[in-house]
């Protein structure tokens, strides 16, 4: 509303431009002063007015990129599987950067669209009001318009879309090589490298042109209806002006005030057209944007059982029992009652269903059919979180948060550290390393090797003292020395009396348990 | 700001006709607006003037007219040689750009190589570079043109219309914009800094959120997890809003400052104009063409709201081009092994010594296993072998010169390495084995028989079967053997193996040895072994 009201005062500015200038050909003594001052101040109301509509837009804008990235940060904390959207990077890539070219489309785009509703019509009447000859100018480069409009919008969108595309698959290159830097230098293939990919990219940038090529030119046929329409309002209403054309008006004469009115009105009425084309690449990568979230939210995924929060850890016995659990397959698990203290492992072969069971007891799945009993009783999404507040959990792939090693370890929770690291067989590590237990650890690792970041979780798991230890293959890769380290210490944990449950291919660590529960073969 | 010259220089050295011929034409098209709108307005109040004198039958209509018409179409064909110019010109130097990238990232510390194969930095550099691609066409060139037009456009009005519609008019522009621009910059950097930060921190902890999602459930931490995310969101949108309230309140200034200097123009024009001093035409003139140029202040804006996410990108990007080109050195051709001093390395940033007085050769001909627990050493010592980490002391001697010696191509040509993971990329397999510089399909096969991969390559559709993405369609094992046949393709004098049997079953392992000693027979080769057909096959080993 603002905006149009704002599109709408230059012809009130346009209006005073005009009768000044006239007044003044036609000898007329004017104020420069006063018509200065009124020209700026409709100007200055103009720019306040378009400032309070960005204003409002943007903040409608912000409201709705925020509410769609905290939809999707809810949706991912509360689901216990992948997005089949994408693995995080992904989502983060979507959540993050994505959602951000929603902003010129809400603001940009939804405005001037808004303004060419209105400013074009009030525009078209004022000047056929003035003369119908000007009037009919506008009125045939102006339906035009939207049909080349329509044109440029397709062409553009395949056009931007192709564009994105290739600039896209230049990044894809660029990735590509730079993740594979070291096997060139050591290949000693950098100038090869270097030379392949400028040809690529020179390649790329000629297929991209010759896309250009093509949008630029629908555009430049929008920019050409423009020009042509006021140059011809400009000459029509020289010569009216001159006296040498007499048609066109309704009966008197077109007046300097009216034909320096309708010149300055020209340009303004393909002007909300032009800056809804020039939206239009906006409006095209809002819709691709649109499409992924409608994607991502297609798939609400299992829901997390519980908040994953911290509470008090449930009552009673640590004994486990699945009665009658199926896995996502369709097979039954076999049904197991795992006492107080027991070391028990979970083998099978890949696809047997071992990562499941381990998932069902920590609570991080619910079975479909059967149920699953912790401390006698139902584990729920109720029971879930207090549950888990007394497991140790070593998983298969351990991701480390960005953040000190410390806080990895610890989590929030409270234990003795310096005990679970020397259980773990890491205190030297973390001694080693540059700054002991501040080392900020990250995607890569912050230079732990991969036995080291195994025992590291180890060390996690056993810090406060877990009434059950629940680990996933907790030696697999592992060379014999590292292994051994990593099997002494869970059995430590066994002897101080914790309850052991580890799903495992290694039959050395399987030897090593009261009881071996075999899943049997390929699930 | 100063972080973006150098980007920039890089860029006007790489593609400065391109840039400038982008620059010239977007003058041009400015020029041409103000020059259309500017004589619209003159032949309007001059032939209303000569209307009114009764002078209309005698006034040239068709000059102007048809200048009026010329400046028209030609403006419209300008904007389009223009938009494609100027994207060329962009095109260019975002190309210039990355291969510079490549280039500086090539010439790396093996720690950095590390470091940028990792998804977020991959991801940071990406979209730094995509920052950067809007340097020239949204800031560089529509600011150069700009200052053009309003150059011409001083001594314009200063012959038509006289110094003071002149001075008014660009002056008023020029300081006005310097005032308004000079003013946001100040206020919206350091904000665009933190906001950018924020978005990372959002970035860095919903990755973190997503990968860790189970462990963090289990730990009762994933609601603590969400709400971090979510105040990083909180903050960015925070700083976000104050930064869009400051590009919203330059934009409202900028629109002030067109206001107010057509409305000067149009008070001074009249004022002339009624005193006789300007003929009423040029001061309808001065007016129309101080509107035309408000089209000058227009890119400002959108300059504004993206320079700070520029400066951020070219102070990384910039960092990143400053890495130094490895150190020269002469080519040798002496005969011999590998010999290795009194060695001591230490890991990146680890303080105690990894390795400690290190002595082994490793003869022509030769194959020796460098056994030891995860953790020992063993990569550290391969690579620092390779001229790929500096040790802490003593010496490694390649065919009796020391490593640092040699130039890289020398070195590269005498000594290969294969690295615990080797990275293939997208592309055939002749394309990856081509990559070690042997093009010949016979050479080609040759390789791919030593390691046992010839049949599945042939079962895939031969040497012109294509890899997916970092060597996709391939397993593991696979995948390893093509980058082993591409090392042997180098024909070393010296092969260095990083575990190079890893993901292959005990029998192709074997195979695979084999075949390696039978394609290199005089090759000194060094393994770093971790299981047991590795180190059978070896004719000595040392263990760290």
């Amino acid at each position: 509303m603002l905006s149009i009201l704002a599109g709408l005062l230059w012809i009130a500015q346009a209006a005073v431009v005009a009768q000044a200038l006239g007044d003044m050909l036609q000898g007329q003594q004017v104020q420069p002063a006063v018509s200065a001052i009124l020209f700026a101040l409709l100007g200055a109301l103009r720019a306040v007015l378009t400032y309070r509509a960005e204003t409002l837009a943007q903040t409608a804008a912000d409201a709705v990129i925020s509410g769609a990235r905290r939809a999707i940060v809810l949706a991912e904390a509360g689901r216990t599987d992948d997005n089949p959207f994408g693995g995080a990077g992904a989502v983060a890539a979507l959540a993050g950067e994505k959602l951000e070219l929603l902003g010129p489309f809400l603001t940009r785009y939804a405005l001037a669209r808004a303004r060419v509703m209105v400013v074009p019509l009030a525009i078209l009447v004022l000047a056929f009001w003035q003369s119908w000859a000007v009037g009919a100018i506008l009125l045939v480069a102006g339906p035009l318009i939207p049909v080349f409009m329509a044109l440029i919008g397709l062409a553009a969108k395949e056009a931007s879309a192709r564009q994105m595309a290739e600039i896209g698959t230049l990044n894809d290159f660029l990735v590509e090589r730079l993740s594979a830097l070291v096997d060139i230098r050591v290949l000693g293939a950098g100038d090869r490298v270097m030379a392949g990919f400028a040809a690529q990219a020179g390649d790329l940038r000629a297929r991209t042109m010759a896309v250009l090529r093509v949008a630029f030119l629908s555009s430049t046929v929008l920019e050409l209806f423009a020009a042509i329409g006021v140059a011809m309002v400009a000459v029509y209403v020289g010569f009216s002006l001159l006296g040498t054309l007499a048609f066109g008006t309704w009966g008197a004469p077109l007046s300097p005030q009216a034909g320096i009115f309708l010149l300055l009105l020209a340009p303004e009425f393909f002007q909300p057209l032009r800056d809804l084309a020039a939206a239009w690449h906006d409006k095209a990568a809002a819709d691709a944007v649109l499409d992924e979230v409608a994607t991502f939210s297609a798939d609400a995924g299992t829901p997390l059982p519980g908040r994953g929060a911290r509470v008090e850890p449930l009552p009673g016995p640590t004994s486990v029992r699945l009665l009658g659990c199926c896995l996502p397959s369709g097979m039954v698990l076999p049904d197991l009652t795992i006492q107080p203290g027991e070391r028990v492992a979970i083998v099978g072969a890949s696809g047997a269903g071992k990562t499941t069971v381990l998932r069902l007891i920590a609570g991080l799945t619910l079975p479909d059919q059967g149920e699953v009993q912790v401390a006698d009783q139902r584990l729920s999404a109720d029971t879930a979180d207090a549950w888990r507040a007394r497991l140790g959990w070593m998983p298969q792939a351990p991701h480390f948060l960005t953040g000190s090693l410390r806080a990895n370890l610890t989590l929030g929770r409270l234990g003795d550290l310096p005990a679970a690291l020397r259980t773990a067989a890491v205190d030297n590590v973390a001694l080693a390393l540059p700054r002991g237990l501040n080392t900020r650890l990250g995607e890569t690792g912050g230079g732990l090797s991969g036995g080291e970041a195994r025992r590291m979780t180890l060390a996690r798991a056993i810090l406060s003292a877990p009434d059950v230890i629940l680990a996933d293959e907790p030696t697999a890769d592992l060379d014999a020395a590292t292994a051994d380290l990593v099997t002494k210490g869970l059995l430590a944990e066994a002897t101080r009396g914790a309850t052991l449950i580890v799903a495992t291919h290694d039959p050395a660590l399987a030897a090593r348990m009261d009881r071996v529960v075999d899943l049997g073969g390929a699930g | 700001m100063k972080h973006l010259w150098p980007i920039l220089g890089l860029m006007w050295r790489d593609q400065r006709s391109a840039l400038m011929r982008g620059a010239v034409l977007m003058a041009v098209v400015l020029a041409m607006g103000a020059a259309l709108l500017g004589l619209s307005g003159w032949f309007i109040t001059a032939a209303a003037a000569a209307g009114l004198a009764g002078a209309g039958a005698t006034f040239d209509v068709f000059r102007p007219s048809a200048l009026v018409r010329f400046l028209a179409l030609g403006r419209a064909a300008a904007r389009y040689g223009e938009r494609l110019l100027t994207h060329d010109a962009t095109l260019r130097a975002l190309e210039s750009l990355r291969l510079r990238v490549l280039g500086a990232h090539l010439a790396a510390s093996h720690d950095r190589m590390l470091h940028i194969r990792g998804a977020q930095a991959l991801n940071r550099l990406t979209a730094d570079i995509d920052a950067l691609d809007g340097l020239p066409l949204r800031l560089a060139l529509p600011l150069l043109s700009g200052l053009a037009v309003l150059a011409i456009g001083l001594a314009a009005f200063w012959a038509l219309a006289g110094p003071i519609l002149a001075t008014w008019i660009i002056g008023g522009y020029a300081l006005g914009a310097l005032l308004i621009a000079r003013n946001a910059v100040g206020r919206m950097l350091p904000l665009s800094r933190r906001a950018e930060i924020a978005a990372q921190a959002f970035r860095v902890r919903l990755i973190d959120m997503i990968r860790a999602r189970g462990d963090l459930a289990v730990y009762g931490q994933l609601e603590k997890q969400a709400q971090s995310v979510q105040s990083a969101e909180d903050r960015r949108l925070d700083l976000r809003t104050t930064l869009n309230e400051a590009e919203r309140r330059a934009g409202m200034k900028l629109s002030f400052l067109a206001t107010l200097v057509a409305s000067g123009a149009l008070g001074l024009g009249l004022a002339a104009a009624q005193a006789g001093t300007l003929p009423p035409a040029l001061g309808a003139m001065a007016f129309f063409v101080s509107l035309a140029l408000a089209e000058v202040l227009a890119p400002l804006r959108r300059a504004l709201s993206d320079l700070g996410r520029m400066v951020d990108a070219a102070r990384r990007v910039g960092r990143d081009l400053s890495a130094r080109p490895p150190a020269s050195g002469a080519d040798h051709d002496a005969p011999g092994g590998l010999i290795v001093s009194e060695l001591a390395l230490t890991r990146p940033g680890a303080r105690a010594p990894l390795v400690v007085d290190l002595s082994l050769t490793v003869q022509p001909g030769e194959t020796v296993a460098l056994t030891g627990p995860s953790g020992s050493g063993k990569s550290t010592l391969l690579l620092a072998l390779a001229g790929l980490h500096e040790p802490t002391a003593g010496r490694i001697l390649l065919g009796r010169v020391p490593i640092g010696d040699w130039t890289e191509a020398g070195l590269r040509r005498a000594l290969t390495l294969l690295p615990q993971r080797s990275t293939l990329m997208a592309g055939s397999v002749a394309e990856a084995l081509a990559l070690s510089g042997a093009d010949g399909e016979a050479d080609h096969w040759a390789a791919l028989r030593a390691v046992q991969l010839d049949k599945v390559i042939e079962a895939k559709g031969g040497l012109t079967a294509r890899l997916g993405p970092r060597g996709s369609g391939l397993s593991g094992g696979e995948a390893q053997r093509l980058a082993l046949a591409r090392a042997l393709l180098r024909h070393p004098k010296v092969l260095l193996l990083d575990e190079p049997t890893e993901g292959m079953d005990d029998a192709t392992a074997r195979a695979v040895l084999t075949g390696i000693r039978a394609f290199l027979p005089k090759a000194a080769i060094l393994i770093a072994a971790h299981r047991p057909a590795e180190i059978d096959q070896a004719d000595r080993i040392v263990a760290l």
